[in-house]
């Protein structure tokens, strides 16, 4: 099973563009944990509210449920960046050189050929509850106190966005890569073996007990 | 013809005129017109006029309040203290507001067009402890309400928490909420009933109103006769309806007895009070917003209570 | 070709692609996509001036699913149980329960590891993932274990078999994406992971104790704490009981009061508890925002999956497919707790090759029904009932019998990731040495599974009570 991965980087183009975009990746990434903190954060504020104070926070749901698309959404880049979403690399382990990067660029081109079509998607569910006509240019709201969905929904084709051009320079880096055939390419993740990838997880962990 | 109709949760009450209108369908066209029930298979409930908008599946229901801006024509339907008292009034109601065309018009921008209503009787409370019977006690009061209801009770301090339907009754026994306003068959089928020590008798504080549409395309593209068939199913689908529901109703206070479920009467006075806070102000609320965005709020709530008067004629 | 053909191609082109290698969230969510065109299209009869609006119904509906799936309150439980876990790390969580399962357990033959066991056992109960868990105490136990002689295969073994318990025992990541791919109540559920998670961990105390008693030179028994030791080992594990109890008390009062909330703000607030203590700790913001952006990575990570499949659940909605898997699984001559074992071998053979979360996911939409049908129905009484229990009740003992089907999987060859962590972690020890050392825990384990397919009631007692 996969889990993150080595990048490496030179002083091309590719890579420079490569590291352009891991900051801002980095930067949604905080946004976030930040929202999974302020979902603790609201908990807290809506229990004590509601067993000390008898004055419940009025919302509550509804504010989870804008949050939501927060932490769901805006770190799917990032993982992307290094390999980190899940996979079976049983398979793909014992490939290695060019049959490995034409392997790699095809599983790329689907996921990028996938999220070209959900960013449509996504978008459409998103102008469906956007009217600038309407007061708050809504016209989808949540249930209790009808605050606008259209900012929530707007999350999801922005971030597939973001996605789309990290596989896109992936997709660049892996036709590099066939071209000259090299062992060590840039701007894409390097395939570990599961022990090395549990050996980069432990690492992680290292000085935190 | 084969069409998809989107419901949720499982098959009750509140879904047997779908049920009938595709037997009813299906037996009058002679197998050649089928309609599909799926319970949640095909989208979310909050999200069925989206699908029916895409043109993902050709018959969906949902409710007015679970997003009020999606569409606020028929909102009209679920304000507070209307005084709709039986489901043949609730049917006459629904059937002239969905008539309008500032309802047609709203509608259509999701590509859809009205079929029926699914008629509820008044949402009245359930809750564990000391009853609620009077309006100081609903001052910080949780309350599992939706739509104009739940603005009903924001007006006497009730706080409303929405839980879904399916998490009704886990926020009752949670302390989440002390009370869910539901209709008869839903305090039954989501078992809050079960979780109660009392239910409101006479509260009647108004309803919610969930319509069944379809989607234009696909009804435009049946054969003459495919739609004759669907339209004059519609009545009958109605009032098999409105006999299953009522059969339900009289089985209500065994219901009550049966569980030790004790029936609250709140007194004139109080209800007096809640309508004055809670009755005409937000009436005259919902018009001045509904105006303010182009509706033409005030013909659509002139029409349910002159439908309303005619129909007790 | 009928909606039940195109389910079943989809599906076979969708495992076709997880086994090559493609990431598992983009497959299933590509091959869902895939399968709404293919479905609408057959609608059309295949006109081809009608693909163009069977590509376009199909990517809008795909394109609900992502926000409309994930804007919910059930779900904001995995984010938060990640978030416990890693503050726990900097709360020292850890070597604290350690110690005080050492000063008043390590008395027993075996002793040593019967203590890493419930050590990992009480660190479970803030960690929502087995790997990590594993991955930390094998920094903690592995080299204690080896001063006194252990043989360090063995406590290698112990210590990839004891961070399995982290997926039963709530928080459990794993546990709610159960709940909400088949829609059952998440409190219930966490509940009815206590008993069979401490049930396991029992179950491998006994192992050990076996296994001392009847090896020559297995590792000692550690004696001479005094009682003032044992108590001062106590304050810095409290959060632990803390986080338990709070947790047990938003589903479920023991005391048969209301309880104090759902479990999503159960879980927030033992999360803050933790918080609390990392920062009496002295956490420092560069490691608040360690912790963050590794519970937004590994939250995104979860994320994608749980949207992906569920464009391939909307997929098979249309499809019908689960339900014609169902009948056909009633229509069997086999006895049912027949077919139940085979399903349950047919997790362990899968697992051996799969992620957990993974493989839940993409099974669940089309098992879970067919179980529940070969039950009765979802409604059904108990007395009605093929397991004679509810359909509620059936749905919670099938997710733990799952869970714990998976957590089984972190340790056999030969993709038990627990195993290649701790190997990772320990540079003396090959991958083979810790699959070696923790044979003994699949005995255990297969008596655990067997005892909770048997023994309905050891899963069930806890949340029937809720
Ligand atoms: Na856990
Ligand atoms: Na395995």
């Amino acid at each position: 099973m996969a889990g993150s991965a080595a990048v490496l980087t030179d002083d091309s183009l590719l890579s420079r563009l490569d590291r352009r975009l891991v900051k801002l990746e980095h930067f949604m990434a905080v946004i976030a944990g930040l929202a999974v903190f302020g979902l603790m954060v609201l908990a807290v504020i809506s229990v004590s509210g509601r067993n000390l104070f008898n004055e419940p926070l009025p919302g509550y749901v509804d504010w989870i449920q804008q949050f939501m698309p927060l932490i769901a959404f805006m770190g799917i880049s990032f993982v992307q960046r290094d390999g980190g979403h899940i996979r079976m690399d049983i398979v793909v382990s014992h490939l290695k050189g060019r049959p490995l990067w034409v392997f790699e660029f095809l599983t790329t081109f689907l996921i990028f050929a996938l999220m070209v079509l959900l960013v449509w998607g996504t978008w459409a569910h998103f102008d469906r509850s956007f009217d600038f006509s309407k007061p708050m240019w809504s016209r989808d709201s949540t249930i209790d106190i009808g605050l606008p969905i259209w900012p929530a929904k707007l999350l999801a084709p922005v971030a597939f966005s973001v996605l789309c051009l990290r596989t896109f320079l992936q997709l660049v880096g892996y036709a590099r890569a066939i071209v000259s055939g090299t062992d060590r390419p840039v701007a894409v993740p390097m395939i570990q073996s599961a022990a090395e990838q549990a050996a980069a997880e432990a690492d992680h962990i290292e000085g935190r007990d | 013809t084969e069409w998809n109709a989107s419901v949720w949760g499982k098959r009750r009450a509140f879904t047997e005129h779908i049920e009938k209108l595709a037997e009813l369908v299906a037996e009058k066209s002679g197998g050649e017109f089928t309609i599909n029930v799926s319970y949640g298979g095909l989208s979310k409930n909050t999200e069925n006029l989206d699908g029916i908008s895409i043109g993902a599946f050709e018959m969906a229901q949902f409710c007015a309040g679970y997003h009020a801006d999606k569409n606020r024509a028929i909102t009209v339907l679920e304000l507070p203290f209307l005084g709709v008292n039986t489901l043949a009034e609730e049917v006459a109601v629904s059937n002239a507001v969905y008539a309008h065309p500032a309802v047609a018009e709203e509608m259509a921008q999701w590509n859809a067009k009205m079929l029926m209503t699914s008629p509820m009787p008044q949402y009245n409370l359930v809750g564990t402890g000391e009853p609620r019977d009077a309006l100081a006690k609903f001052d910080g009061m949780r309350v599992r309400a939706t739509g104009g209801i739940g603005k009903a009770f924001s007006a006497v301090g009730g706080v409303p928490t929405s839980v879904t339907s399916s998490e009704a009754y886990q926020a009752m026994q949670s302390g989440v909420v002390d009370t869910v306003a539901f209709a008869q068959h839903a305090h039954l089928s989501f078992g809050t009933i079960n979780e109660a020590d009392w239910w409101t008798a006479n509260l009647n504080p108004g309803t919610v109103n969930c319509p069944v549409v379809v989607n234009i395309d696909a009804y435009e593209a049946l054969s003459d006769e495919e739609r004759k068939i669907l339209d004059e199913s519609v009545p009958e689908a109605i009032d098999y309806y409105l006999e299953n529901y009522g059969k339900l109703l009289e089985q209500w206070e065994s219901v009550l007895a049966e569980k030790g479920v004790q029936k609250v009467m709140i007194a004139d006075g109080e209800l007096a009070a809640f309508k004055e806070k809670a009755g005409a102000p937000l009436h005259k609320a919902w018009i001045e917003e509904m105006s303010a965005q182009g509706l033409p709020a005030q013909e659509l709530y002139d029409l349910l209570n002159t439908t309303l008067d005619n129909s007790r004629k | 070709m009928d909606s039940i053909e195109i389910g079943l191609w989809v599906t076979g082109g969708m495992l076709v692609m997880v086994l090559l290698g493609m990431r598992v969230a983009f497959a299933a969510a590509l091959t869902g996509l895939v399968g709404l065109v293919w479905i609408f299209w057959a609608k059309k009869g295949y006109a081809p001036d009608q693909f163009d609006w069977a590509l376009t119904v199909a990517v809008k509906t795909a394109g609900q699913v992502p926000h409309g799936k994930v804007a919910s309150q059930a779900l904001s439980l995995i984010p938060t149980f990640i978030l416990i876990g890693y503050l726990a790390y900097y709360a020292g969580l850890t070597r604290a329960l350690f110690e005080a399962a050492k000063r008043w357990i390590a008395w027993v033959p075996g002793g040593l590891a019967v203590s890493t066991v419930f050590a990992t056992a009480g660190f479970a109960a803030v960690s929502g993932a087995s790997v990590a868990t594993a991955a930390v105490f094998a920094r903690v136990a592995i080299p204690e274990m080896l001063k006194i002689g252990y043989d360090k295969r063995f406590a290698a073994g112990v210590v990839a078999a004891g961070g399995t318990l982290a997926s039963l025992i709530p928080p459990s990541a794993i546990l709610v994406i159960y709940a909400i791919i088949v829609e059952q109540d998440v409190g219930k559920l966490l509940l009815a992971g206590f008993i069979p998670g401490a049930f396991s961990a029992v179950i491998y105390g006994l192992l050990i104790i076996g296994l001392a008693l009847t090896i020559k030179g297995f590792g000692p028994p550690v004696r001479g704490f005094t009682w003032k030791q044992r108590f001062a080992s106590l304050p810095p594990a409290l959060p632990i009981v803390a986080v338990v109890v709070i947790i047990i008390f938003f589903v479920y009062n023991p005391f048969g009061g209301d309880a104090w909330g759902t479990p999503t703000e159960g879980g927030a607030i033992g999360a803050f508890i933790v918080f609390v203590m990392a920062v009496a700790r002295g956490m420092r913001w560069a490691e608040f925002k360690d912790a963050i952006v590794e519970t937004a990575r590994l939250s995104a990570m979860i994320f994608t999956i749980i949207w992906g499949v569920l464009i391939y659940v909307r997929f098979l909605g249309f499809a019908d497919l689960p339900h014609a898997f169902a009948n056909w699984i009633t229509s069997l001559h086999y006895s049912p707790m027949l077919i139940l074992v085979c399903i349950l071998l047919a997790y362990a053979v899968l697992g051996m090759f799969m992620d957990a979360i993974g493989m839940l996911l993409l099974t669940l939409p089309v098992v879970y029904p067919a179980v529940m049908a070969l039950n009765g129905g979802e409604m059904v009484s108990a007395a009605d009932s093929t397991f004679g229990m509810s359909g509620p009740m059936c749905a919670i003992w099938f997710g733990i019998l799952v869970v714990k089907m998976a957590e089984f999987c972190l340790i056999t060859p030969p993709i038990g990731l627990n195993c290649f962590v701790v190997a990772g972690v320990r540079d003396d020890l090959s991958v083979q040495d810790v699959f070696r050392g923790v044979t003994p825990f699949f005995i255990a384990d297969a008596v655990t599974i067997a005892l909770l397919v048997a023994f309905p009631s050891i899963v069930l007692w806890l949340p029937s009570l809720a």
